[in-house]
């Protein structure tokens, strides 16, 4: 074949340059490690998710050190949780399904995104350096209301981040002269232990306890509250962990011998 | 006077099946345009009279009239119009040409209608599913059935191309196969090999999942199939216009094409690799693991390479022709080009922003720059540069020479025909640069309200007004050409008959067939090695994607998350579900 000497030097020109790409692409895939979504993630029935051990519930995880795993489930059309919060200076690795059809989870304005496909689960683990936020937005159609399918993701300081969680068990009603327990649920998600103080405030009475939460366990905080010192009517009180607080009311009344004096929980 | 001897002189029952099948693409890039410009519209929030909601139903139309129905139409008339006049001879038998043209028409309109159905109650159908149809979306059988209509009818055309050529053969033992054959061929031969996937899908996946005689399906596993096709259909719609490039350009630059044997390198390389690089549309899908990433993606780098010889050829023979127009320097010969002429300039300017997608091109087909543009609007800027201008405004520069050839009818109106093609190219500069920059900063593709509750879009340069401007400016820009354009074709089909249609010829060659090796003409051992990259780059993923989802799926039921349903109720079940 006759191959003008141009066309040679073109030729010659054009496989440099793809062997070029083909070599910087796989540098960046094994070099600074910029992984691809792939399989290593496995399979899931989506009828089972709510019974699934990592997707039941949704929401992020300390896995250790600076080690966290985000669990999201896509469903038209909306992201459980809708709103994700995580520290700056971590490694996040997501874990995201679908529940129906096939949507992505893309972070905006970042190479964080994958698609989301029925039967699936997409795995990918990034750094965060820097606190920042982020929309995060579908970007495939999924159905009719496609454009509103959207989330959040808060990077905060490191020194302003946790994974504590409060719930407060309370009567709403109470026998006056009788004793009552309000007991505070403080639960780490953390793997480091948390030590924190619980406070509680009743009409003019607040106290405190000094509490040690293991890495990822749940202590109780009971307060013993004695209705004497109240005397009859309606008390506000509020349970302060940190930056969590719950409040409720506590009713103090007259002993008719009619009501049982369990009212049942605060709302939680 | 002397004798006119266009292609309806020479070849006159072809030259209306010719007709008639750049009217159906005329037609569907008519309606298809304009939802074009109403998606432009809705989104940049300049003008939103269709509901939200309705918003896919004209985003499925326009994919599927434009990507589908305008370019394969009009491709089936060229490559019918190339394998007549290289080989000189008519199609063998004309009913059986019709059959296929009336399949393709009856697929389409069932297609078609099906869509309509989102939009009109009175049409018990619905087909909101994007042209690439992702199950578990589910649309209704008819639009199944439409495209295996469509599809098939596509596959009876490349039999009649293929009859025609044996019935050449059994005549011309010894001859070398005329050049705009072997693409028509080449080209044919991989489109058998990609459909087979989309039919496999749809027949033994979709099809009887939708009629409900599976209950189940795998969406990865059809999702996987679609986009084995998926790639292929890109060259497809190209394949055309690069003959065109090949084997008009040289000439209308008033000289010949460069090399014959490198031509038929080039569409070598189209039919071994258009296949097996498919997976590089699925770079962010669960489920595939990352070895048959690399391989569809390295497949994908060698693609370039035939693209890369082609720029070459092109911009050789043109400088070629320029310089026996008597055009000299170093680039002054582009000044001896004919640039007022609307099939040359129209032609040239397709090729230019080809080029200019192959930039972005390489951008997606780098397996981790991807995932910045995945999905965002950056695709969509691209693939208007490639189908929606290299490929279209190349079928639209060739119908002011094709269907003169055709009709023995003179071109209504030269100097606007000009015009047009350059008021699509500065359109298209618009709405793509646009398109690309939004891409940049994430916003996303397929919405009909790119604007967001909780947070803003922000560009590293310009702003979001500035460059949904751009995109309105540009649309409407372009629906004014493609109006242009279709006043132009009705004007001339309408006109009466001229004398003063050029002769139906092509690009002679510098270097001609008998330096190419015979080899290149084996088209059963192409075809076999292509198969053979096929099974290779497929084989294990769709394996791997069955054995873990099942061929039918893990109980994936199916959604038509888009008829008649109130959202309310549809978000209060999914809140129910949701743990
Ligand atoms: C008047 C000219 C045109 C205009 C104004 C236009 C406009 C648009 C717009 C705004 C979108 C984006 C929709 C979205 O992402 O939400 C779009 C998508 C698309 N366009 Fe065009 N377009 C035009 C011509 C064409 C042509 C000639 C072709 C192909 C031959 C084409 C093929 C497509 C395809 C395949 C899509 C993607 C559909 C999907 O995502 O499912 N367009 N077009
Ligand atoms: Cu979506
Ligand atoms: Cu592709």
């Amino acid at each position: 074949m006759n191959i003008h000497t141009y066309e040679k030097v073109w030729l010659a020109a054009a496989m440099v340059l793809i062997v070029g790409f083909i070599a910087t692409i796989t540098y960046g895939a094994v070099g600074p490690g910029i992984a691809m979504i792939d399989d290593e993630a496995g399979s899931i029935d989506p009828a089972e998710i709510n019974d699934d051990e990592r997707f039941a519930e949704p929401g992020v995880e300390h896995v250790g050190g600076n080690e966290y795993e985000v669990t999201v489930v896509a469903q038209a059309w909306s992201y459980s949780p809708a709103e994700i919060e995580v520290p700056a200076n971590s490694e996040v690795t997501f874990y995201v399904t679908s529940r129906d059809v096939t949507h992505s989870f893309s972070v905006v304005g970042t190479n964080v995104n994958t698609m989301v496909i029925p039967g699936q689960v997409s795995e990918m683990t990034v750094q965060f350096d820097e606190p920042g936020e982020y929309g995060i937005l579908c970007n495939e159609y999924c159905g009719e209301y496609h454009h509103t399918m959207e989330g959040k993701l808060n990077v905060v300081p490191e020194d302003e981040f946790d994974l504590t969680e409060l719930s407060v068990e309370a009567p709403d009603e109470v026998d006056a002269g009788n004793e009552t327990t309000i007991t505070a649920n403080v639960s780490n998600g953390m793997q480091e232990d948390l030590e924190t103080t619980a406070t509680l405030e009743i009409g003019e009475q607040q106290s405190e306890r000094d509490v040690t939460v293991a890495g990822d366990s749940t202590e109780q905080v009971e307060f013993t509250v004695d209705t004497a010192d109240l005397g009859e009517g309606d008390h506000d009180w509020t349970v302060t962990v940190d930056d969590y607080e719950e409040s409720g009311t506590l009713s103090v009344v007259a002993d008719d011998g009619n009501a049982s004096a369990d009212g049942g929980d605060g709302d939680a | 006077m002397a004798m006119r001897n266009a292609y309806v002189d020479q070849f006159p029952s072809e030259a209306r099946l010719i007709s008639a099948a750049f009217w159906s693409s005329f037609l569907a890039l008519a309606i298809g345009g304009s939802l074009g410009l109403v998606q432009a519209l809705h989104r940049t929030d300049y003008l939103r009279f269709i509901d939200s909601v309705d918003y896919y139903t004209v985003l499925t139309a326009h994919g599927v009239l434009l990507a589908i129905t305008f370019t394969i139409f009009f491709l089936v008339g060229i490559f019918t119009w190339a394998v007549t006049t290289s080989l000189d001879r008519g199609l063998e038998d004309l009913r059986f040409s019709w059959a296929w043209y009336a399949m393709m028409v009856v697929g389409t309109v069932l297609v078609g209608v099906s869509i309509l159905g989102g939009v009109v109650d009175s049409i018990d159908m619905q087909a909101d599913v994007l042209f690439t149809f992702y199950a578990p979306l589910q649309a209704h059988p008819a639009f199944y059935v439409g495209l295996v209509l469509f599809v098939v009818g596509t596959w009876l055309a490349g039999a009649d191309w293929f009859r025609t050529w044996w019935a050449w053969r059994g005549e011309n033992p010894d001859e070398r196969i005329p050049l705009p054959t072997f693409m028509t061929l080449t080209t044919t031969l991989f489109w058998y090999l990609c459909t087979l996937g989309v039919a496999l899908s749809i027949l033994v996946l979709l099809l009887p999942w939708s009629m409900g005689i599976v209950d189940s399906v795998n969406p990865l596993l059809s999702r996987t199939l679609f986009w084995y096709f998926g790639h292929a259909v890109v060259y497809f719609w190209l394949m055309p216009a690069y003959m065109m490039w090949y084997i008009m350009l040289p000439k209308l630059s008033g000289g010949k094409l460069f090399s014959d044997p490198l031509a038929r390198v080039v569409f070598v390389l189209f039919l071994l690799l258009s296949t097996p690089t498919g997976i590089h549309h699925q770079y962010l899908d669960p489920g595939i693991a990352e070895g048959y990433k690399f391989i569809a993606m390295t497949n994908t780098m060698f693609l370039l390479l035939p693209s890369l010889l082609t720029a070459f050829t092109v911009v050789a023979s043109m400088e070629h022709g320029a310089r026996q127009r008597g055009g000299t320097g170093y680039l002054g010969w582009l000044k001896a080009l004919p640039w007022r002429d609307p099939v040359f300039t129209g032609m040239a300017l397709a090729g230019l922003m080809f080029a200019a997608a192959g930039f972005s091109g390489m951008i997606n087909a780098g397996m981790n720059i991807n995932y910045l543009v995945h999905n965002t609007w950056w695709i969509v800027g691209h693939f208007h540069l490639t189908v929606g201008t290299a490929v279209a405004l190349t079928f639209m520069a060739a119908a002011y020479w094709f269907v003169p050839q055709v009709t023995g009818k003179q071109l209504w109106n030269r100097s606007l025909a000009l015009g047009q093609v350059l008021l699509w190219f500065v359109g298209m500069t618009f709405m793509s640069n646009a398109m690309h920059r939004s891409g940049l900063f994430g916003m996303p593709r397929r919405t009909a309200e790119p604007q967001y509750q909780g947070f803003n879009f922000e560009p590293a340069a310009g702003t979001v007004g500035e460059i949904n401007a751009q995109v309105a400016l540009g649309a409407a820009l372009l629906t004014i050409a493609l109006a242009l354009f279709l006043l132009n074709m009705v004007m001339t089909t309408i006109g009466g008959e001229s004398d003063a249609i050029p002769d139906n010829t092509y690009a002679g060659t510098l270097s001609g067939p008998e330096d190419a090796p015979v080899v290149l003409d084996n088209l059963k051992l192409w075809t076999a090695i292509a198969t053979v990259l096929v099974v290779f780059a497929y084989t294990l993923p769709l394996a791997s994607i069955i054995d873990a989802g099942g061929l039918f799926g893990p109980g994936i039921e199916g959604f038509q998350l888009t008829i008649g349903i109130d959202p309310a109720i549809v978000l209060e079940s999914v809140r129910e579900v949701m743990p």
